[in-house]
């Protein structure tokens, strides 16, 4: 095995272009070390990207966007996510601890596709849009739904980088929520997790709902009934409630090792409702 | 100024601190080759092919062995069952089938890869299979009968195909005691396992030469891991010696043999060092872990709600081999009426083997589940008869003159009445009662416990330099019983201060014998044996201090490292000049004291098979619990937690919060986050991600009130410390569970799943 | 076996760092340098026991690539004790009973060394927060979280 590293992007894509699926990129490397060291991975070369420049920064340009090398601990502290996408920094700051975040990058998080992976749901739910590139054909820019397909499983060709994530606006009376569901007060893999964001109107009703839920499906999604249901409504709990038991509808809850399919079915509901809850004071609450 | 009750630092901080201390996982040796076993990849089935050939042919490798190249033996603590390698038969994921010996451990893991291995797969017994005894049920050990006992056949202790030991307690008249109850209670506890999850792994590093095996570990009980190596090997124990290193934590976890044997055999085989270690999955799928246990108890109770009869049925799993568990498949019959006045009890002891990882001792054995099972029944019948929880305990609470099951009268059980007036100071329970919101609820429970009684021994020597060694295999699993507790206790003798104590590595071939850092009882029977020692030191040093000073031996005193007369400042000498002037005038000054705990006095009738029959000099303690659980995700959370603890002298009170504050956590961890279940036979927790480990954010500050009651045998009237904090965790923390949701706890760990399904039920 | 092209400086010494590409830092502290302070565990990135300083920010070393550290700055245990002397955070954890078997010991030093230089006076929920990444199995946390609470910053922050 090669170990290739490179703080320049050009020379990142001129590898990946040559390596092809031989290449394994390296950013903060958390997953990937174990499962090369357990033999589940043997790749030709590491590309070691962690420090190049360019793609790591959180820059404004008509949508946020997120450097896919800014990692959980930057994501944790910068002031425009705390600011508007608070469910991104929160997430970020409950991936593992600060060994992890100090090194874990949104990047790999996001490609490395587990079904548990903590920033997925808070990135859906603020629509965010891949942004991939490649020596041979530049920039591209893919829904993050399209992007992240299936278990572990990312619409990424062998020659391309993942570059960033831009987000939609968050506009006055708009909101978001993260809560995640594991034993321990830290170091946990989501046993659930739930992302909210709601626009509310003047009349503080909900007029926009999206909500993305992880661990509970082999890939972490829009509950699209459930946000459906919760237009229109204000913070009722039997309504929301109802609107829970239609994301359970949508989930595959699973027995693994971490927690029973029984309890994912339990908590989901209540843990949906309180996210709701708390987004929508957030959303009501004073002016942004 | 005394040194006993002071907050001394432990000797070994700094060098731990700096990150300089050799653990066993840390020691090498020149030239050492490295070890990497082969384990049964299935909890049970014959081996139909092993088939090695390649990997003896693969680069690097120096050996590869299997049953076929094992001395003819078996070992065992308490029973010999077992051989070196699975033999025919595998009978637990993580049996070891085979080993290779290589240059590097890379190379030793290829060439692992390399072995043909088949097991024709067979259905393994679980405990609940086990329990049933239904004859179809395949033996674990067809050959069980033809097992001896490591004491001798007139040893031997009921046992019967896949029960490994039974012992029960079956006095007359406790049915008809149940026939004329004015009311019964019944109750169950199931409680899983739970690994000791030292953070250092286990290690061996082993030489053979002229003869002997040399054996370097980081283990708890030296003296045991060196019969067991021996054992194995077939040869006498003084052909092995065993040095002990810095231990990275233990908890029961490291009394037996595991590594070292296999080590052993293969640096006779192969004529260099050789070097074992576990990795992390390794290690939890084959360390000897708490058994899991299921525990049934019923009392019978008259109009006044006087507990006059009870049954406990303990069934506990062994697992595939037995080690110490038969011994400790004693401690059900001592716990079976907590702390309380209970009629006549009957109580069913039973051990089962079971195809997965032998089972072994764990801080508190068995007091964990066993208090949890007494302390829920005991809420249970309280609130049965309506009455509250507190006061039903302090209405029944064993006094002076009580007896334990086993006849031992108890001369000083009214410091339980202590422990909870103590309790009720710092934290009143009508208050805390009060208090509880729609979410919180609140659990009290006490406890007694040992300190075990085996025996200890320690060399006293007086160095030419004013220092004093001490030679003792003591070992000091990271409590502070040498590096705290032997060095206060005497540096406090000899007037020095505690860096000018040197305490001996362990080594079986230089030390005496000791029993381990096992019960609680190195600080009691190894600071008692060292405490003697020192005072027979002492008495040669003052007599030529005397000589010295021409003054009267009995008028001198021991101060700041040097000898003087009382009331003379002018009249001193440097102890360094008294031992030397000793060394070269009578000759080196040193004294051995040897030190066991004196048979305590029981009814041999009381039990069938009971092989540890008694609890020595026991302590008492209380604890309580406020939990409050969240009705979204149905965790809880301990937030406020009080032990009340019997330790007939505080050596170091540092020391003492952190066995007791460690000790909590663990038992914390036990009842709410680490969970170590069984599905067929193997475990589905395999790793630190998911046999969750609590963090920081999780353990509450343990507030705590220690009792000084000394007792007449303890060095300062110490007794154990390092145990009692864990017994009743698991058993405060299930009442205040049970008390915030409504529904009784029927199982450890207790799990958000379970209290949402309480919250529901409410 | 690669040769990396730019050195990275242990403990304040410029060395160069021979490994494979799947070597961790850890094999490359404890094998090739010889440094056997940091610990470890578990390999699996859960228990802290390898934690290292890399550019002042803690990682478990177990999981992370030798060949990484490249260019950049690797502090371990044994470059915390400054000539020989305690650091103020060790002196305080040896006081306050935060060692026990002392394992997790110097993975806690380092999380900790880096805590205290974001922030001289953490209070016990950031510590503890902070600590989330080091398991210790023997003291349960409190005289830990109370040394680094109790021990002020000298003059000028220096710990």
């Amino acid at each position: 095995m090669d170990f290739r590293r490179t703080d320049d992007i050009e020379e990142a894509l001129a590898s990946l272009a040559e390596l092809g699926p031989d290449a394994q990129i390296l950013a903060g490397g958390t997953d990937l070390m174990m499962q090369i060291q357990r033999g589940e991975l043997d790749p030709g070369t590491l590309v070691h990207i962690e420090r190049v420049d360019g793609i790591g920064e959180i820059t404004e340009n008509g949508r946020l966007t997120v450097g896919a090398l800014a990692t959980h601990l930057e994501l944790s502290r910068h002031p425009a996510l705390l600011d508007r996408y608070p469910s991104i920094s929160y997430s970020a700051s409950l991936v593992g601890g600060w060994q992890t975040q100090a090194v874990g990058t949104i990047g790999g998080n996001v490609c490395n596709a587990s079904p548990a992976a903590d920033l997925l749901p808070p990135l859906l739910v603020h629509g965010a849009r891949v942004l991939v590139a490649s020596q041979d054909r530049g920039e591209r820019e893919v829904p993050l739904p399209d992007f992240v397909v299936g278990r572990r499983n990312i619409a990424r060709e062998p020659d391309e980088l993942v570059t960033g994530f831009s987000l939609d606006p968050v506009e006055e009376g708009t909101a978001d929520s993260y809560r995640k569901v594991g034993r321990r007060g830290a170091m946990e893999v989501a046993i659930v997790g739930v992302a909210v964001r709601l626009s509310v109107d003047s009349e503080a009703t909900i007029k926009e709902a999206r909500v993305a839920v992880c661990s509970v499906g082999p890939v972490p999604f829009r509950a699209t009934a459930a946000e459906e249901s919760l237009i229109g409504l204000t913070a009722d709990s039997d309504e929301i409630a109802a609107a829970g038991q239609l994301l359970l509808e949508q989930s595959q809850p699973i027995d693994d090792a971490r927690a029973t399919a029984r309890y994912r079915t339990m908590v989901l509901p209540r843990v949906f409702e309180s996210v709701v809850t708390d987004c929508y004071l957030r959303a009501t609450g004073p002016s942004r | 100024m005394s040194l006993i009750g002071a907050p001394v630092i432990r000797t070994d901080a700094v060098a731990k601190v700096r990150g300089e201390s050799i653990y066993g996982v840390d020691y090498v040796v020149p030239g050492m080759l490295h070890g990497c076993l082969l384990r049964s990849p299935v909890p049970a089935g014959m081996i139909t092919r092993l088939d090695t050939s390649a990997a003896a042919a693969m680069p690097g490798v120096h050996a590869v062995c299997t049953s076929a190249d094992q001395p003819d033996t078996r070992a065992g603590w308490v029973l010999c069952e077992q051989r070196m390698f699975a033999t025919g038969r595998v009978r637990y994921e993580g049996e070891p089938v085979a080993v290779v010996v290589a240059d590097s451990p890379k190379q030793a893991a290829a060439a692992i890869a390399a072995i043909d291995l088949e097991i024709d797969e067979a259905p393994g017994v679980d405990l609940a299979s086990a329990m049933a005894e239904d004859p179809e049920t395949p033996l674990v050990h067809p050959e069980w009968k033809s097992y001896q006992p490591v004491a001798g056949p007139e040893m031997d202790h009921p046992r019967r195909r896949n029960v490994a030991a039974e012992m029960t307690s079956e006095p007359e008249g406790v049915e008809a005691l149940f026939a004329e109850a004015a009311l019964v209670v019944e109750d169950q506890l199931v409680s899983d396992r739970q690994y000791q999850a030292y953070i250092e792994p286990k290690s061996a590093v082993a030489l053979f030469a002229e003869g002997r095996y040399t054996v370097h570990t980081a283990v708890q009980y030296p003296f045991n891991v060196r019969d067991r190596i021996a054992q194995f090997l077939g040869v006498r124990s003084s052909d092995v010696r065993v040095i002990g290193h810095t231990i990275g934590g233990a908890f029961g976890g490291k009394l037996d043999a595991a590594l070292e044997p296999i080590a052993a055999f293969m640096a006779q085989q192969t004529g260099r060092p050789v070097r074992l270690v576990n990795n992390r999955t390794e290690d939890l799928l084959t360390c000897p872990s708490r058994e899991n246990a299921v525990v049934r108890i019923r009392t019978a109770l008259d109009a006044e709600g006087n507990m006059i009869a009870r049954e406990l049925l303990c069934d506990m799993d062994n697992g595939a081999y037995s080690a110490e568990s038969i011994w400790l498949a004693s401690i059900p019959l001592h716990l079976a009426k907590g702390v309380y006045q209970v009629g006549p009890t009957r109580v069913v002891s039973r051990l089962h083997y079971t195809n997965t990882a032998p089972t072994g001792a764990f801080r508190g054995v068995g007091s964990t589940y066993l208090y949890a099972a007494v302390e829920r029944h005991m809420d249970s019948i309280a609130e049965a008869l309506g009455i509250d929880r507190r006061n039903y305990r302090l209405d029944h609470l064993l006094v002076d003159g009580d007896t334990l099951l086993n006849g031992q009268v108890l001369d000083n059980a009214s410091i339980l009445g202590e422990a909870f007036d103590r309790l009720e100071e710092i934290a009143p329970w009508a208050e805390v009662n009060a208090s509880k919101g729609p979410y919180q609820g609140v659990g009290i429970g006490g406890c007694l416990w040992l300190t075990n009684p085996m025996p200890g021994q320690a060399t006293v020597k007086a160095n030419e330099d004013g220092t004093i060694s001490v030679i003792t295999s003591a070992t000091d699993n990271g409590s502070g019983a040498v590096t705290m507790g032997i060095t206060q206790i005497v540096a406090d003798e000899f007037g020095v201060g505690p860096t000018d104590i040197h305490i001996t590595a362990p080594d079986t071939d230089v030390t005496g014998y000791d029993a381990g850092s096992q019960g609680s009882r190195t600080t009691h029977i190894v600071g008692r044996a060292a405490r003697d020692a020192s005072l027979e030191v002492k008495r040669q040093l003052a007599d030529v201090a005397a000589e010295m000073l021409e003054a009267n031996p009995t008028d001198l005193e021991f101060i700041n490292g040097t000898v003087g007369v009382v009331g003379a400042p002018g009249s001193r000498v440097s102890l360094a000049e008294v031992a030397t002037a000793g060394t070269w005038t009578v000759g080196p000054i040193a004294a051995t004291g040897s030190y066991t705990t004196p048979p305590v006095e029981f009814d041999p009738g009381c039990a069938n098979g009971l092989l540890f029959p008694t609890m020595p000099t026991l302590t008492y303690h209380a604890h309580m619990a406020v939990v409050e659980v969240d009705p979204v995700t149905g965790k809880v959370t301990v937030q406020r937690y009080v032990v009340v603890q019997d330790v007939g002298r505080v050596i170091n009170p540092t020391g003492v919060r952190g066995q007791i504050q460690g000790g909590v956590a663990q038992g914390i961890g036990h009842t709410l986050y680490e969970s170590l279940r069984i599905k067929d036979c193997r475990y589905l927790e395999r790793t630190l991600e998911t046999y969750r480990l609590p963090l920081a954010v999780d353990i509450p500050t343990v507030e705590f009130i220690t009792l000084e009651h000394p007792d007449p045998e303890g060095p300062h009237g110490a007794k154990g410390v390092g145990e009692p904090p864990i017994a009743l965790v698991s058993a405060v923390v299930a009442n205040a569970v049970s008390d915030a949701t409504g529904s009784p706890v029927e199982r450890i760990p207790i799990t958000p799943e379970d209290v949402l399904e309480a919250l529901d039920r409410r | 076996m690669t040769v990396a092209e730019d050195s990275v400086s242990v403990n304040g010494r410029s060395v160069t760092v021979r490994s494979s590409a799947g070597t961790t830092l850890l094999e490359f502290l404890r094998e090739s340098l010889g440094l056997l302070g940091t610990k470890e565990g578990c390999s699996e990135g859960e228990c802290g026991a390898c934690t290292v300083l890399v550019d002042g920010q803690p990682l478990h070393s177990c999981i992370y690539p030798a060949l990484a550290t490249q260019g950049r700055t690797v502090e371990t245990i044994e470059g915390i004790s400054k000539g020989g002397d305690l650091s103020s955070l060790q002196a305080a954890l040896v006081a306050a009973g935060g060692v026990q078997c002392g394992f997790c010991t110097p993975g806690f030093v380092m999380t900790l060394t880096a805590l205290l230089r974001d922030d001289p006076s953490p209070d016990p929920d950031q510590i503890a927060r902070a600590i989330s990444g080091n398991i210790c199995r023997c003291t349960g946390y409190a005289q830990i979280v109370e040394a680094v609470a109790a021990d002020p910053p000298r003059p000028g922050g220096a710990r």
